[in-house]
Formats: structure tokens, C-alpha cells, sequence
């Protein structure tokens, strides 16, 4: 059955950058917000767009993720025709080969596609936080004929280095991209969400994965190679909330962004609701010595110490005593009595034993030495152990220790 | 082969009339409980966790509550293609007037009883809350080879009109007789509606008992047949409470708050399933003050909360007071609004500075949509 739009989302990624969180899973696959996992935004975006033809494109570690997305349930994705299909790279005839790069991804999937001919595919990528329509952009697309449209948003100029630029004429198009220019000209940055019309799109993965200098990616050689064949490339605005949450500090940013009320980012809209894959846990318990302010916490939670600025995510469990600040607790920590956890991520099911002190406050070290400290995923840091600012702890503490 | 060996019938509008105005609108076995739950969650719970895969609802009245929260079963894993849940409202090839007790309830459900291939069927009452085991059950009532075994709870001082199956039993578990008492002192063996029949001893008494316009499952089916039949007790040790007061609808919430009573019911090898619903987490605001307290996702609290239960997307807005409350889904509590000893129904809104004070023996309770 032949499809409009055909969504091709981009996890196949390790997130090398997020260091221990993704040492077990792949980075779509993060928790966020309490009860969401990264991959819930673009799948909740697709879904929420009229989008129900999706291929997931997954290479790292890709278990955990499989099992979340499942059968596409949680968003509506389980449909007779289309829905949500995962596309490892596989064996062929001639063999087969690893995904080399996010281009190289999709042309390997060209047959995926084509069973559903449709006229657009919507490339998205599996980092990013952000509630969008994506039938707006689509419909710029197709109104303006375009071979490419691009995703962009505006950010500070001294933000801009760090993105691919677009640099636009007036009405919108593209004559020349920027890899993290040293010199900006504009301040429109690629969000990694392309549409293409996949004539288009299937003539320029051909021609690239025939180039053998190619790095096959979507960034670096696709889109240049469509500006250099006079194709004409248009640039989509969009003006809500977006981060890439590609490193440790972002990620706790974006969680923080949710308690922020200056920051318009609403996950309660219900005219756009994100969708979770959630397990079947009580409601949170909120006990007679806990202390509560500024958080989010979801089912299955139990509370007796004190919270502030901090999220916990699913049946997470902080004793008396305890205090947890600018913090986020992943499923099934347990911070036990007398324990510290401050400017901390602590990794689905760690335990920070009694007493023990995990991350620094800005004010507590000197200035350049601080950062965000992440304790890994069923790591145990021991009683009465110190951890400092910035740290990264993949193995288990022993008590009294100090890193 | 994969076969069905046991198949699962809950009664849905069981005591409908002790909860008012909660009953309503709704079936006993839909009314929310314990934050993110609906009664009908603790059958369907302890079916699928005991591999009964095989499940009818009884419905009489008002079971539209029902149907959307049951869907097609998938919550509970029962959206299968052999078996799966069914919802069988009356059918009467006389006329489609309601059914009048358990009896001709049950035997509105005799063809799903005789097709369902089964050795043994379970019967549950759609008031109880608590995390029955039932794979332990019917461990024992195979190992007893017992034509019938009734789940029972020690229970002390029982008083309500409705009556309850009380019993004696032998050293191996064998019933002896039966009682009816609608009030008693001291500690009893008491029944609580959830009981195993074999399908070939239950088609044939069932039929029997019908036809002969009797109405009482227990009294009339078990009770009368206590001499020729095997009809054995098993003592379900957790909590386990029968909603059929409203007294009992509030303790019973009021028991979760204590962790003893949480674990029990909240047993991670027996998950309690229910519909997931995809609302944020609940958020906390500056200066909130919460202690002994139950919350579903997607509320926001920028008041005090004690001693209450929230479900999901209740508001309590700065300044306000909740205590000793049980809020459904949707409640909003204004500004300065003060609230305790309250059980308030869906989508009640308290305006700012309202106070609504009820007492420990006299519970406020307010229906759905009020204002």
C-alpha cells in the first residue's frame, strides 16, 4: 500500500558522549523526563502528525531499544499497513556491511521504501527533545516544490559554531550549508530533520554511496551534493522547544528545562501527547518525613527524604534522610539514608549506599571544575563515600572512598 | 497442546448499590481505587498472573466506564486470539430485562461456561481489592482433587445487611458448614467471592439452581451441597477487603498508606495492570508541602497534601489544604480551598478558598462532574 510520507528515524547512533549512559543502550533509548525515553519524541511527533509508517534504523545496542518499541503500541504504531518497522543493517546476496554513515543507513533501505512508493521521506534523527508537526513542514515542502526541506532554528550567534548552518536567501532557501562554521553568516541551525522528495532523495544516496571518498552522511556529503547539483533546498522555521541532547550536561539541561516555568516546553498538552511505554508500577508514595519542592516523580516511586529541583524517574526509592538537589534518578535507583546526591545523574538501578555524598554544588569548587557527576547504571557507590563534581562512575565505590 | 485450563468470569456490578453516589455512574467494577486503579484491575490482575487467559466480564448496568477501560483486553495482556476477555451483558431469550442475582447472572454465561473447554472456572467478585493468588489456589484445589474451593479471610466483627458466607473446616481444609450471618463478634472464617469450581460439577448445579429460581451462588449452590461435594477453604493470607460500603471504599483506599498493606498488594512478581493513560509525571511546585500521601501521574501540587490519595491530573493549587481525601481523576483544588475527609468523584472542581469538611465517621462524598 502506497504511503504520502514515510518517516525514517535515525538510532543506529552509540552517543559516545553520554559515556556511561549509553555504555549498555543505545542513545535513543535514554530516559528522560521521568517517564519518557528519547525515543518517544519523534515516535510521539510521527504519530501525533498522521505519520504511521516508520523505520527505526538501529546498529548500536539495539535490545533494549527493540524491546521498548515493540510492537508500536504505546503510539499508536501498530497498524495492519505501515506502523513502526526496526531495519538492522543485514546480510544480502553480494553480503552485507555495517551502517557507515546516517546516508549510508537509509540507502541500505531503499527496498524498505519503496513497498510503500511514497512521494516524501521524512528523515529524523533519535537525540532530540521537541514537540513538532511535522504535516506544517511537509506542507511547505511540498508547496514549494522543493527537493529538500530542512529543519532549522534559530540560536545564538555564539551558539552557532557548534551546528550546521544553513544560509538562506530570502525566501527561505539554501545556497550554501556550513559544517560548524568558525565564522557564522547566519544564525539558522540544522536540526537534523529533513524532508525529501524521494525521487529525489534515492537518485543523491545513489550517487554518494557510488563515491568511495564519501563518509555517507546526510550533513556532510548529502545535502552538499544536492546544493551543488542546483537543487533547490528549502528551510522549514520552527520556533518551539528543541535541544539536542547529545552530552551528559545537555541531557541534565533538558530534564531541568522541565521544571523551569520560563521555559514553554508542556508534556501535559493533550492535544500533543508524548507516549511512554510504561510498566505496571503503584502510584508514588509520598511518606511522613519527606520533603518535597520543585520535582517531578512518576509511579512506582517512594519518597521519605528531601527532593528539591530534581526529577526521579520509575520506581525509584529515596529513604529517610536522604537528599536529593538538581538531580536526576533513573528507573530503580535507590538513594538510602543520609546519602547526598547533588548535580548528579544517577543511572537506572545504582544504589548510593548511607551516608554517601555523590556530585558538588557550583559554589563548593573552583570555577571551571565544575560539571555534572553521572553514577552508571547498577553501580553501588559504598557507605559514606565521596564523589566530586564532573566525575563519571562506572564501577562500583567502596565506602569511604573519595573520587 | 496449548489448552485453557482454567477460564475466569467476573461478576461487574456486584453490590452496585452500597457505593452511591460513586455507583452511579459507573459499575462496581470500574469505580477508581487506590490512585491509578479500577477495581476490575485486581480480578484481571490476578487472572493473568495466574496464566487465566480466559476471561468473562457480567455486566448488568452502567458499564460504559467499564468498556473504555477495558478496551480490548490489552492492559492486561488478554487481547488474544484464543481466549482473551469478552464483556457479556444480559441475554435472556425470553425478554432482556436485567438479571435479578448471582445465579441467573452466572447463567447468563452458560455458553461461554460450556464452550470454554476448561477443567475449572474461577468466579470473582468484581468488589474485592487485594492481589489474590490464585495459581496457589488452584494449586490446592487440584492437589485436593475438591469440587469447589472457596477463598476465604479471617475476618473479626463483621457487620452489613448484604451478609457474608461464613464457615468451619476440617483439618485437611474441607468446608463443614456454612453460615450467613449479617453481623458477628469475634474472628471468622469469612468468604470474599472469589471461588474455584470445577466446570462439570458447576454446569450442571448451575442449570439445576436456575431452573429452580434460586439466586445465591454461595448459599444456594455451595452451602446446600456441603454433604455430597468436595468443597474446600484456602486462606488468602494479604489483604483483601469486599467494597460493599462506603466505609469500606474509604479504609480500604486509606490501607495503602500503609507500606505494609502497599507491599502486599503491590507484589513485583504479581504486577497490578491497568490502563495506561500517558500523562506526565506529577510535578511538585515551589513550596508544596506533601507527606503521607498517594499520587497518580500528571498532577500538580503547589499546595499541602497529607494523608490522601490523588489520582491522576488532580490539581491542588497554592495555599490549598487536602487531608484524609480520596480525589479522582481530573479534580481541581483552588486557592485557599481547605479540604479533609472528602472522596471526591471525577472532575469535581473546589473553588478557591472553599473549605469542605468532613469527619472521620462521616465522610463527604461528591459526585462526578460537580462544581
Amino acid at each position: 500500500m502506497s504511503k504520502k510520507c514515510v518517516a525514517m528515524l535515525l538510532a543506529g547512533g552509540q552517543g559516545s558522549r553520554l559515556g556511561v549512559l549509553t555504555s549498555k543502550i543505545a542513545k535513543p533509548a535514554v530516559p528522560y523526563g521521568g517517564k519518557y525515553r528519547i525515543i518517544d519524541f519523534p515516535l510521539s511527533n510521527c504519530s501525533n502528525s498522521g505519520i504511521d509508517t516508520v523505520g527505526i534504523l538501529t546498529q548500536y545496542k539495539p535490545l533494549e531499544l527493540n524491546d521498548y518499541v515493540g510492537s508500536g503500541k504505546p503510539w499508536d504504531l501498530d497498524r495492519m499497513s505501515g506502523g513502526v518497522h526496526i531495519l538492522p543493517p543485514y546480510q544480502g546476496q553480494k553480503g552485507g556491511d555495517w551502517y557507515k554513515g546516517t546516508a549510508n543507513a537509509i540507502y541500505q533501505n531503499i527496498e524498505f521504501i519503496e513497498r510503500y512508493s511514497p512521494e516524501y521521506v521524512l528523515v529524523l534523527s533519535g537525540d532530540h527533545i521537541y514537540k513538532m508537526d511535522y504535516t506544517e513542514m511537509i506542507n511547505l515542502h511540498e508547496e514549494t516544490k522543493a527537493a529538500c526541506t530542512i529543519g532549522v532554528m534559530e540560536v545564538p550567534l555564539d551558539e552557532a559554531s557548534r551546528f550546521g548552518i544553513m544560509n538562506t536567501n530570502s525566501d527561505g532557501t539554501v545556497y550554501e550549508f556550513e559544517e560548524k562554521p568558525k565564522h557564522p553568516k547566519s544564525q539558522l541551525a540544522s536540526m537534523g530533520i529533513y524532508v525529501f522528495t524521494w525521487e529525489k532523495l534515492k537518485k543523491y544516496l545513489t550517487l554518494d554511496n557510488d563515491n568511495p571518498d564519501s563518509d555517507n552522511d546526510f550533513g556532510k556529503n548529502v545535502i552538499p551534493l544536492m546544493l551543488n547539483n542546483n537543487e533547490k533546498l528549502m528551510t522549514f522555521r520552527f520556533k518551539g522547544y528543541w535541544k539536542d541532547v547529545g552530552t551528559v550536561d545537555s541531557l541534565w539541561d533538558a530534564n531541568l528545562d522541565l521544571l523551569n516555568p520560563k521555559i514553554n516546553f508542556d508534556l501535559s498538552d493533550k492535544n500533543w501527547r508524548i507516549y511512554s511505554r510504561s510498566n505496571a508500577a503503584p502510584p508514588q508514595y509520598i511518606g511522613d518525613s519527606a520533603k518535597v519542592e520543585n520535582s517531578l516523580i512518576t509511579d512506582g516511586c517512594v519518597v521519605n527524604g528531601k527532593l528539591d529541583f530534581s526529577i526521579l524517574f520509575e520506581n525509584v526509592t529515596v529513604e529517610p534522610g536522604a537528599i536529593v538537589e538538581y538531580s536526576l534518578v533513573m528507573p530503580g535507583a535507590i538513594i538510602k539514608s543520609g546519602a547526598h546526591v547533588k548535580y548528579s545523574i544517577i543511572a537506572e538501578n545504582a544504589v548510593i549506599e548511607e551516608g554517601a555524598t555523590v556530585g558538588k554544588d557550583p559554589t563548593e569548587v573552583p570555577l571551571g571544575e565544575f560539571g555534572i557527576t553521572v553514577v552508571g547504571g547498577n553501580v553501588t557507590i559504598g557507605k559514606g563515600a565521596v564523589i566530586g563534581a564532573a566525575k563519571t562512575i562506572s564501577e562500583d565505590v567502596k565506602g569511604g572512598e573519595k573520587i | 497442546m496449548r489448552t485453557q485450563a482454567v477460564a475466569g468470569i467476573v461478576f461487574a456490578n456486584s453490590h452496585d448499590e452500597c457505593l452511591e453516589p460513586l455507583t452511579r455512574v459507573r459499575s462496581m467494577a470500574s469505580l477508581p481505587f487506590g490512585g491509578r486503579f479500577r477495581l476490575i484491575d485486581f480480578a484481571l490482575s490476578s487472572f493473568v498472573n495466574a496464566n487465566i487467559t480466559n476471561v468473562g466480564i457480567l455486566v448488568k448496568s452502567n458499564y460504559r466506564s467499564l468498556m473504555d477501560h477495558i478496551e480490548n483486553g490489552v492492559s492486561w495482556d488478554l487481547d488474544r486470539k484464543i481466549g482473551g476477555i469478552r464483556l457479556m451483558p444480559p441475554y435472556n431469550e425470553k425478554s432482556m430485562r436485567r438479571y435479578d442475582g448471582y445465579i441467573e447472572a452466572l447463567y447468563g454465561a452458560v455458553e461461554f461456561i460450556k464452550r470454554c473447554n476448561s477443567d475449572n472456572v474461577v468466579l470473582y467478585d468484581g468488589c474485592v481489592v487485594g492481589n489474590i493468588d490464585l495459581g496457589s489456589a488452584l494449586d490446592f484445589h487440584n492437589e485436593k482433587d475438591a469440587d469447589i474451593t472457596v477463598l476465604y479471610k479471617k475476618i473479626d466483627n463483621y457487620k452489613n445487611d448484604i451478609g457474608a458466607m461464613t464457615f468451619s473446616y476440617d483439618l485437611s481444609g474441607r468446608i463443614k458448614d456454612a453460615a450467613f450471618p449479617k453481623t458477628f463478634s469475634g474472628t471468622a472464617a469469612t468468604s470474599f467471592g472469589v471461588i474455584i469450581f470445577k466446570r462439570s460439577v458447576l454446569l450442571p448445579l448451575l442449570t439445576k439452581a436456575y431452573q429452580e429460581g434460586k439466586k445465591h451462588i454461595e448459599r444456594d449452590i455451595i452451602a446446600e451441597n456441603l454433604n455430597c461435594l468436595k468443597v474446600y477453604a484456602v486462606e488468602h493470607k494479604g489483604f483483601a477487603a469486599v467494597m460493599d460500603s462506603r466505609d469500606a471504599y474509604y479504609k480500604a483506599n486509606m490501607a495503602l498508606l500503609n507500606d505494609r498493606i502497599r507491599n502486599d498488594i503491590f507484589v513485583p512478581s504479581r504486577p497490578v495492570f491497568t490502563k495506561i493513560r500517558d500523562d506526565m509525571p506529577t510535578r511538585f511546585g515551589i513550596n508544596s508541602k506533601v507527606s503521607n500521601s498517594l499520587f497518580a501521574d500528571g498532577c500538580v501540587v503547589e499546595g499541602t497534601v497529607k494523608n490522601s490519595i490523588l489520582f491522576r491530573g488532580v490539581k491542588v493549587e497554592k495555599g490549598a489544604v487536602v487531608e484524609n481525601s480520596i480525589l479522582m481523576q481530573g479534580v481541581t483544588v483552588g486557592k485557599n480551598a481547605k479540604i479533609s475527609y472528602v472522596v471526591s468523584d471525577k472532575n469535581v472542581e473546589f473553588e478557591d478558598n472553599k473549605n469542605v469538611i468532613g469527619t472521620e465517621d462521616k465522610v463527604i462524598f461528591t459526585e462526578k462532574n460537580h462544581s
